[in-house]
This record gives C-alpha cells, sequence and structure tokens, in this order.
C-alpha cells in the first residue's frame, strides 16, 4: 500500500486560495511532497522539471486549461503515465467525459470534503497507509 | 490565524482581483472592445469567484454566481451576443456580486434580497432566452444548494488505476543512466544577462565528473572579435546518477538564452544518443585544465568570463526547479509601514550622525567621510526602495468609479460615459487611500451638478450622453489628477448670489471668475437649490479642499459656462518625506516645501511698498507680490524686522498667485522625514507637519497656502482656515 508521504503531488489551480485549500486537505491526508503551479502552462513545465507521481488540476485557467494539461502529459512520454485528478464545478458532465477520453485518473467536484479527496485518490493509488 | 480563516481571506483578496478583472472585462465588452478571450477571462473570474464561495460555504455568493455563470456560459457560445442591453445587465450582476462577496467578508446588512433576485431573475430569463419575469414568489433561485460530495449524478465513470511502484518510477521514466552527454551552446548574449558559462560548468561538476570539450567553431577571426557576446560552445560528458531534471535545474537561469542538448551516455556501446554536432576543434580536456587552455588560446576579453572566479551570481543559484516564479507577494500593509517608519528613522538618525561628525571633525578622516558617504546614499536608496512598495497604480481608485457613475445616471437619469486616463500612474498606498472619498465625491458632483440632462444637453446641441473624463499623471514630482466634465459649468451668477445671500462675500464685492468659481469651496456653500440624495450627503466641496489639502495636496476649478468644469488635483507623491528648504525664523528653524519655492532673493529697500495700513509689497521684476512676515504670521514676533536684513522666498500656490515670505536666513536644502504634528502635538495654524533635524531639534514644516491665505480676511476665495479646522 503507498504511503501519502511518498507521493508527490502537482495542484495546478489558477486560484491560489483553491491551491492552498486543496494543499492544506492533503497535508491532513498525510501527504507531504506538494508543489503547485498557477496554470497548466506553469503545471506543464514543473512537471517536465520535475516529475510526480499525481496531478490535482483545476478546469477553467489561462494559458493552459486542465483538458490541454491532461492531453500534454498524456503525449509527453517521460511523464505520461502521471496520475491525474480534474477538479470540476458541479453541473460538468461534459467536461469529465471529455476528460474520460483524454485518459483522466478521477475527478473531484468542487466544493469538496478531506474525505472525499481522499477517497479520490485511493481511487486512483489504492487504499493509502 | 486559523489556517482555514487565512485561506479565506486569500480567497477574498482573489476575490478584489476577480471583480476588478469582471467589470473591466465587461466595460470592454461595452466599449465594443473586447473579443472571445474577454469572455472567457469574465466567465473565469465568475467561475472562480463561485468555485472559492463554494469551499467556504458562502451560499449566497454560489447561488447568484452560479445564475451569473450559467449566462456567461451562454455568452461564451454565442448564444447570447456579448454586447448591448446583455452586457448592461451583466455590469449590474457585477455590481450584485461585488456587494454580496463585500457581505461574504464584513458581514453587515448584506445586499438587500430583493435586489439581487431581481438582477439574479433578469439573468436566468437572459440565460432561457424569454422576457425577464419576477422572481420566484419565495425568492428562492432555480438552483438547489450547493455542497456537493459525492459526484456527478448520473455519470457512469470508473476511476483509473495507476500502479505506484515508489518510489523508483519518479525521477524520469528511464532506468538511471550511466552518464550523459551535454550539449551546451550559449547564446551571443549570455553573458549580458549575467549567465556565467564557467559557473555553469562548475555547477555541473558538482553532479559528477566532467568531461568538458570546447567547441571553437564559433570563434571569428580576431579583428572581428566582439568581446562582450558568447562565441564558444561545449560538450560535457557528465558521469555519475544523477537525473535530467538536476541537469535541467543547473542550466535553468540559462535556459532561454542557450541550446541545450542532454542525452544519456551508454558507455558500454561507447557511443551518445546525441546526433554529432559540429566537430569539437580543441582536444578534450578536464574542465580545469580548460581553463588553463583557452587562457592560453584565447584572447583575454573572451576568456575572462570563461575562467573568472568571481562568487556565483546570485541569479545563477539553482532554486527549486518546481517552484513557479513568483511575481508578486502579498505583504501585511503594517509590516510595510514599520519599515518605514524605521527608514524615516534611520533617514533623520542617519543626518545626524554626519552633522555629528563634522561637528566632531571626525568628518576630516577620509575613511569615515566616505563611509558616511555610502551610509547615505544607501540610506537614500533603502528610502526609494521602501516607497516604490508603497507605490500603487491611481487604478485601483479610477476602477471604482465606473460603477459609482453607472448609479448615480440610473438615480438622475442621466446618461454618462466615463473616459479614464493614466490608470497605471503611481502613487503612495495612503494617497490612494484617502484619495478615494473626495474623487468619489467629485465625480459624483460632476454627474449630478455639472452634467445637463439628456433633454437639455440635446437643447443646447450637444450628445445627449455626457462625458466625464479622470486623468492622473506625473508631473514634477507630484501626481496631478483631473475630473473633468462636459456639462453646463458653473453658473457663476448663481454661486454669487448664493454667496451673497450667505453673507459670504459683499454684494458689490468684484471677483474674477476664477474667484467666484473658487467660493464653491467656501465651507458651507452648496449650489445644489435642494439637497439632492446624491451630493447632499452634508459634504461640501470645503470638505473635498480640506481632504485634498490633509494629503498635502491642492484643488482647484477652471470652468466654461456651457462647455464644463475641470476639477484639478495635485498630490505629492508620498507622504513620508519632503525636500524642504531649512530656513531660520524669529530664531525658529523652519522648512518650506521646495515644490512652492520659486525662487530666493535678498530683497532691495526699495523694492519694497506700503500697502493699506499693514499690508507690503515686493516689487519683483516689474510686478508686485504682497510681502509676508513668516514670524509675524506665525505669532512669533509682533513688530516687521527690516525686510533689508532678511531673505525672501518667492512661493507660488496651487492656482498660480504668488506671494514674498520673508525669512530671516536660509540654512540649506534638505530632504527631510515628515511627522504629522497633529498626531503628536496638536493642529497649528499655518504649520502641515514637523521633521526631525539632523542635530535632533524638531523643526516645523510650513503650510505655504494656509500662510498666504490667512493673509486675507475674510477670505473672498474660500481657503479653508485651518483654525476652524483644528
Amino acid at each position: 500500500m503507498p504511503a501519502a508521504k511518498d507521493i508527490r503531488v502537482l495542484v495546478v489551480d489558477d486560484q491560489m486560495s483553491i491551491r492552498l485549500l486543496v494543499r492544506a486537505g492533503l497535508q491532513q491526508i498525510g501527504f507531504t511532497d506538494i508543489v503547485d503551479a498557477p496554470d497548466g502552462e506553469a503545471g506543464l513545465k514543473a512537471l517536465l522539471d520535475r516529475p510526480a507521481h499525481l496531478v490535482i488540476s483545476d478546469y477553467n485557467m489561462p494559458k493552459l486549461d486542465g483538458l490541454g494539461l491532461l492531453r500534454a502529459i498524456r503525449s509527453h512520454e517521460p511523464i505520461r503515465k502521471t496520475g491525474f485528478i480534474m477538479l470540476t464545478g458541479r453541473a460538468d458532465t461534459d467536461l469529465v467525459q471529455r476528460a474520460v477520453q483524454f485518459g483522466v485518473n478521477n475527478y473531484l467536484v468542487k466544493p469538496f470534503t478531506v474525505a472525499t479527496l481522499k477517497a479520490k485518490i485511493e481511487g486512483v493509488f489504492g487504499p493509502l497507509t | 490565524m486559523d489556517p482555514m480563516e487565512s485561506i479565506k481571506a486569500t480567497f477574498f483578496l482573489e476575490c478584489e482581483e476577480l471583480l476588478g478583472d469582471l467589470e473591466a472585462g465587461l466595460m470592454a465588452l461595452e466599449n465594443g472592445e473586447g473579443d472571445d478571450e474577454t469572455v472567457n477571462a469574465i466567465f473565469r473570474a465568475v467561475h472562480s469567484v463561485k468555485g472559492g464561495a463554494g469551499a467556504f460555504g458562502l451560499d449566497d455568493l454560489v447561488r447568484f454566481a452560479h445564475v451569473f455563470e450559467t449566462a456567461l456560459d451562454r455568452m461564451r457560445s454565442g448564444q447570447i451576443a456579448a454586447a448591448g442591453d446583455a452586457v448592461k445587465l451583466m455590469l449590474r450582476a457585477a455590481d450584485v456580486l461585488a456587494d454580496l462577496v463585500q457581505t461574504a467578508r464584513d458581514g453587515g446588512p448584506g445586499v438587500e434580497q430583493q435586489r439581487s433576485m431581481a438582477i439574479a431573475a433578469e439573468l436566468e430569463a437572459l440565460s432561457e432566452g424569454r422576457d425577464p419575469a419576477p422572481a420566484n414568489a419565495d425568492g428562492e433561485l432555480a438552483i438547489d444548494t450547493v455542497p456537493d460530495d459525492a459526484g456527478i449524478d448520473g455519470l457512469d465513470f470508473t476511476p483509473q488505476t495507476v500502479s505506484l511502484d515508489l518510489p523508483a518510477d519518479l525521477e524520469a521514466a528511464a532506468p538511471a543512466p550511466v552518464g550523459w552527454r551535454i550539449r551546451f551552446r550559449p547564446n551571443t548574449d549570455l553573458y549580458a544577462k549575467a549567465n556565467d558559462a564557467a559557473f555553469l560548468l562548475r555547477e555541473l561538476e558538482g553532479l559528477g565528473e566532467c568531461q568538458v570539450t570546447p567547441d571553437l567553431s564559433g570563434l571569428p577571426a580576431f579583428d572581428d572579435l566582439d568581446p562582450e557576446v558568447s562565441h564558444l560552445a561545449w560538450e560535457i560528458e557528465l558521469s555519475g546518477e544523477c537525473s535530467e531534471a538536476a541537469i535541467r535545474e543547473v542550466f535553468e537561469f540559462a535556459e532561454g538564452d542557450c541550446e541545450l542538448e542532454i542525452a544519456q551516455l551508454d558507455h558500454h556501446a561507447g557511443s551518445a544518443a546525441l546526433p554529432p554536432g559540429p566537430d569539437p576543434a580543441g582536444p578534450e580536456i578536464s574542465l580545469s585544465d580548460a581553463n588553463a587552455e583557452l587562457m592560453a588560446e584565447l584572447p583575454g576579453p573572451v576568456a575572462a568570463p570563461v575562467a573568472s572566479d568571481k562568487p556565483a551570481k546570485p541569479q545563477a543559484q539553482p532554486a527549486s526547479a518546481t517552484a513557479p516564479a513568483q511575481a508578486t507577494i502579498r505583504v501585511e500593509l503594517d509590516r510595510v509601514d514599520r519599515l518605514i517608519d524605521l527608514v524615516g528613522e534611520l533617514v533623520i538618525n542617519q543626518a545626524m550622525l554626519a552633522q555629528r561628525a563634522s561637528e566632531s571633525d571626525l568628518g576630516r578622516s577620509n575613511g569615515v567621510s566616505m563611509a558616511l558617504d555610502d551610509l547615505e546614499q544607501l540610506t537614500r536608496e533603502i528610502q526609494d526602495s521602501c516607497m516604490a512598495i508603497r507605490a500603487q497604480p491611481v487604478k485601483s481608485v479610477f476602477q471604482r468609479m465606473p460603477r459609482l457613475l453607472r448609479e448615480i445616471a440610473a438615480m438622475t437619469g442621466k446618461q454618462v460615459r466615463l473616459v479614464t486616463e493614466g490608470e497605471g500612474t503611481e502613487v503612495d498606498k495612503t494617497v490612494i487611500e484617502r484619495l478615494t472619498e473626495p474623487l468619489t465625491h467629485m465625480v459624483r458632483n460632476a454627474v449630478d451638478h455639472g452634467l445637463e440632462t439628456p433633454g437639455e444637453r440635446k437643447g443646447a446641441g450637444k450628445p445627449e450622453e455626457g462625458t466625464v473624463r479622470l486623468s492622473a499623471v506625473h508631473r514634477s514630482g507630484r501626481i496631478v489628477i483631473e475630473v473633468a466634465d462636459d456639462g453646463r459649468g458653473i453658473n457663476r451668477e448663481r454661486v454669487r448670489q448664493k454667496a451673497v445671500d450667505r453673507g459670504l462675500i459683499d454684494a458689490s464685492a468684484a471677483l474674477s471668475d476664477e474667484e467666484v468659481d473658487n467660493l464653491i469651496f467656501h465651507p458651507g456653500f452648496s449650489t445644489a437649490d435642494q439637497v439632492s440624495d446624491i451630493s447632499g450627503r452634508g459634504v461640501g466641496m470645503d470638505v473635498v479642499k480640506r481632504s485634498i489639502q490633509a494629503l498635502g495636496g491642492r484643488i482647484s476649478i477652471s470652468s466654461r459656462p456651457g462647455e464644463g468644469s475641470v476639477f484639478t488635483l495635485s498630490l505629492p507623491l508620498t507622504l513620508a518625506v519632503l525636500d524642504g528648504m531649512v530656513v531660520t525664523c524669529a530664531g525658529e528653524t523652519l522648512v518650506a516645501p521646495l515644490t512652492a519655492i520659486v525662487e530666493t532673493l535678498k530683497p532691495r529697500p526699495e523694492d519694497l511698498e506700503k500697502f493699506g495700513p499693514q499690508g507690503r509689497l515686493l516689487k519683483v521684476r516689474d510686478t508686485y507680490v504682497p510681502l509676508i512676515d513668516v514670524g509675524v504670521r506665525l505669532g512669533w514676533r509682533t513688530s516687521g524686522t527690516d525686510p533689508a536684513q532678511c531673505v525672501v522666498l518667492l512661493v507660488e500656490t496651487e492656482s498660480g498667485g504668488r506671494a514674498a515670505l520673508l525669512v530671516d536666513a536660509i540654512q540649506g536644502q534638505r530632504q527631510v522625514v515628515i511627522k504629522s504634528l497633529e498626531a503628536n502635538y496638536q493642529r497649528v495654524d499655518g504649520v502641515a507637519a514637523a521633521t526631525i533635524l539632523g542635530d535632533g531639534r524638531v523643526a516645523l514644516i510650513l503650510d505655504i497656502d494656509a500662510v498666504i491665505s490667512s493673509r486675507r480676511a475674510p477670505p473672498p476665495t474660500g481657503q479653508a482656515s485651518l483654525a476652524k479646522a483644528s
């Protein structure tokens, strides 16, 4: 079983408050290796510089949106297998369906609780210790 | 602070930016300047407000933002035209959203439910392409409560699992290489950007053993050599088990300024994955030898940066590769203010030190005086840098005005267009903060009193839509802000009549147009026949004038009947320091603001004229200006001294009037740190503030305009007297 502290997570959102929230949630679960980026472009760059196991990304962002980031990750061989959880608003069924086509691993509806966040991550990696 | 509370505070700060973007975008659309990206940005702004609000359980905000977002989504997909009434509605919706955010942040009575409901209903109607219907009777919007953890209903989704072989699969997907071949070719301007190839190569050595081969093929003939550009390239074989990311980290700051190829080296096969580059001209040599070889082979200038042993430049220090470049940080204002305060003390202390040193002859010692000069220089720079932290574009005030204008226009039935210029002009944050209220009042006045109704305008042959122009510009160390309207201008007859009615002026008084216009700044003067909802809030132009003066600023008006009025504010860029002329007067030390002084001169007896029982005039190049003995004016002496023994400061007021201020002697020019006299003592007539001089004594800073205006009694130009204000 993977331990949260061994998993590096990249949080991508153009809102600092959401990044902080996700980070706080992750820390509560036991994650320690957390980096963030303010948009898809910066997220991709961060990932290419230093891979992560999991990306939690918003959809609506300037420069490169969440779907764009997902597609870019899936087409860059070294980081192709990075786990990807899309943050989405409540009504975005379309978005999730499109994200599935591009190989999203899971989705997370805003607003969310820490328990949901954990469940969504465990949906990708299996139970965390 | 509770971490959640601090994140929430971050969210509200974000909201301010988002709401600003929202309004700016909508206004661009209204002016026909927007495009698809504008609509996208607007949508993102509302979406982000909604997202954050949801996270903090701000349900009212979420509900409204949701309806707003839905309408914007339709606009984004082209179902609603991004122009006309739809945009006007969205501007009003943006106002409601801003109010809801404010309520969520500050608590309080909240937005009128009815208003937000009505706008929401209109937005819903817009989204659905029907005529607006009244909001539901129960006042509930057609959206249920928001929090949702479970997921999206009816969506068939299975999470895609990823197997984690921790931590092996992290550092590059490939097995750890035995080595790397790196080809590094700096662009010509690498050195100009404060990078240093030698430093980068040395950094690489820290990752493992390096074999460096210089590529001299780009080296021009000696006559063609430009010593400031980079001509060399290097191929480096790096052995060791470092990751590609670590190598890229070394080149992080040079990335845009060089060609960099990194390929895995297969020692067993003896070939690198890189395609062959230009043949290296030199033999393979190790890095330490490379410098020596280069020094021997190359002319100095090119070799110098390579061989230089200067310490690593801060820019080149590797930072965490994953940390995104942070363009701004948020700092609590208190901290900045504390810093500014301390720097103010430092400046004073430095001045005192310099003075003590020179008094004790220590200044003669070369070392001490040089060190003191350096200290002064540094102190100045620190001070300037601190001031720059506080400087903000006036945009933050200007961007409140469109909404204000919309509201007043709606209340008065007038049509107004706002034009802003120079929004990027920067000024101290305190000035900005204290500018909001007077400026709001002036803009309100411009619409309420200045502009005519559409009917009147049409009758006068003007476009029905009036224009209010708000502009800011830096002019000789001050910021000048103008509020101009193209309305009816000041009705001088009425102003005059009012002033006579109120006993402010004598019915027979002969006043210039300028003087009549300035009557509106007189305390208690209001030109509106009835106190209206909009301008008549018990605040007259005299209060505006006082608040501007309290900022060390000046206000003036120029008006043309039928064409409009221009209010001009001139404000200091910072409230913390002042360039002053230090003078002696009646045994006291005073500071006169340098900006007000036109020239200084020694009066000649033949240029002095008596004027009335007490007044005296001084002839300066064929014009007479009133001569004011500062010592008498401030009550430090009763009888005037002999002007021939004194010095005159020829000063100019904001309205262009000149006066000659008589002081005993000039000590010199100095930048002084302003200390509030009001906060530490009390308000003194004719004195703007105080400062501490190098010798530790307190000196008063003259309020030139007040000193001059107190000469006149009663004041026909309505100068607010300091005595009354205190």
